[in-house]
């Protein structure tokens, strides 16, 4: 096995790709093998899936579907796992961010779809996580009228309460969290955005309404259970810690015991 | 549904009750132990056959207590089924390649297995001891001459160190389901943790080791 001709080895590299084809929801999906010789260590992960779907569409071949948006690590929507880790090997880094020199020459790499009955397979490596966005609509935001803009001393947030609210409002729902979770539980998102509201001001009145219905929410997509294996926190891209899930469990007891389904706080203030 | 049967539904109330009712049974374990361990203080058998009576003393009361604990057994595994059912059905269809990150460990990897075995060893030792009719006439012989026995013992030492690795995980697994995690408390929960399913492997193991190390050498008192 020689360097391909006419390039210099240390600025290509040949890789092997295993990639889940799967042409819909209802179809079975298998392991399809891409050689790729011409790999720059400079492409992002995302490029050289871009430079095999060229070559499939010249080829007439279905190109891999995948999902992509901002590829700068911040909208959420690139969701691969690669070689059995979600987001690939690095750590605090979605897809889009991992770059090819994380690979040498030679290197077979295996890429699958999130997987979660939760997030059926749309097709290839693309799932539906619409789940998330029914989780969201069941109390993920803030329901008072908040009014115009207010001067900004006029509610004092203490810093340490402001870091913790930021640290979960971090999450950019991406679903790492499922894919990562031998049960496929989502506890890690929902207790984020739990966590990041019951936290600040705005968000407090609504915490217990919040944190009943959206625990309930999330028990109806056919989430798994947290069993505390915490592979959720070293998978997530942005870095979510555990101590959320634990705020959301002590939210959650706080709400079953005292919230009142009557008097809404929201509408008293 | 009422409102404590949605709480107690839910995912999360699924968990806070795992882990109330694994703590309560951790106490079980340590006040088990301390009884057992009166086998090892006084060879005679007198204290554990005094301490048998004490226990006996209470009557109606011992009854209710054993009733309770026998409740707390059934709701841990009574969820721990579900939700082992409920977290295989969430991912049908598998990952052809799996690597973990780090988070988790044997111990909460096993938790269902070491729990199962932990019921079975249960179920035997119930027929071993409490439900044998020489129990109750003198407790100390029943449990020498049965650790006595090699495969007995052997058996016993098996399942102190299956609740061990049980523990690894699930103490400090616990907290966190009832709802304590705060980077002062953590460090100190893990070595805790780690420290609690230590002793109480150990503690639970020395005993069947001390009656068959004892019988081998000829000496059974």
């Amino acid at each position: 096995m020689s360097a391909a001709a006419g390039h210099d080895a240390a600025d290509s590299m040949r890789i092997t790709l295993k990639v889940w084809r799967q042409e819909g929801p209802d179809r079975r999906g298998r392991m399809e093998t891409y050689r790729l010789a011409d790999v720059s260590p400079d492409m992002s992960f995302l490029e050289m899936l871009d430079v095999l779907n060229e070559r499939l569409i010249a080829e007439g071949d279905d190109p891999v579907a995948f999902d992509h948006d901002c590829r700068e690590g911040i909208c959420g929507a690139c969701s691969l796992v690669i070689d059995g880790q979600a987001h690939g090997p690095e750590a605090l880094t979605t897809v889009c961010q991992l770059h090819m020199r994380r690979y040498s020459d030679g290197d077979t790499i295996h890429v699958e779809p999130w997987r979660a009955n939760a997030f059926p397979v749309v097709k290839d490596l693309v799932v539906d996580r619409s789940a998330f966005d029914r989780i969201m609509a069941a109390g993920g935001f803030v329901a008072t009228h908040a009014g115009a803009a207010q001067d900004a001393n006029a509610i004092l947030v203490p810093k340490p309460e402001a870091d913790r609210a930021m640290d979960a409002a971090a999450c950019i729902g991406c679903g790492a969290c499922v894919a990562a979770c031998p049960n496929a539980s989502a506890m890690l998102f929902v207790a984020a955005k739990v966590a990041h509201l019951a936290q600040l001001p705005q968000g407090a009145p609504e915490r217990e309404r919040r944190a009943l219905s959206m625990v309930h929410a999330m028990d109806a997509e056919g989430f798994g259970n947290c069993t505390n294996h915490f592979e959720c926190m070293a998978a997530c891209p942005k870095g979510i810690s555990v101590e959320n899930i634990a705020r959301m469990n002590r939210e959650f007891l706080r709400a079953a015991l005292f919230e009142r389904p009557t008097a809404t706080a929201a509408e008293g203030g | 549904m009422s409102r404590i049967g949605n709480a107690l539904a839910s995912s999360v109330g699924k968990k806070i009750v795992m882990g109330l009712t694994g703590f309560l049974l951790v106490g079980f374990l340590v006040e088990h132990l301390h009884g057992n361990l009166k086998l090892i203080e006084d060879p005679s058998g007198r204290a554990f056959n005094e301490y048998v009576a004490f226990l006996q003393g209470f009557g109606p009361l011992l009854l209710v207590a054993e009733l309770g604990l026998a409740l707390l057994f059934l709701a841990h595994v009574y969820l721990a089924f579900r939700l082992t059912l409920e977290n295989l059905q969430a991912r049908r269809s598998g990952y052809v390649v799996r690597a973990r990150r780090g988070g988790s460990t044997t111990g909460s990897l096993t938790m269902f297995y070491s729990g199962a075995l932990i019921l079975a060893y249960l179920v035997k030792h119930l027929l071993d001891f409490r439900f044998d009719a020489r129990f109750f006439a003198d407790p100390a012989a029943l449990v020498k001459q049965t650790l006595a026995q090699p495969g007995h013992a052997l058996a016993y030492v098996g399942a102190a160190l299956v609740i061990g690795v049980h523990l690894s995980h699930g103490f400090r697994s616990a907290f966190q389901s009832l709802g304590v995690n705060h980077p002062g408390w953590n460090p100190l929960l893990a070595k805790l943790g780690m420290v609690v399913a230590f002793l109480l492997a150990t503690g639970f193991a020395a005993i069947p080791l001390y009656f068959m190390l004892s019988a081998s050498e000829g000496n059974p008192s």
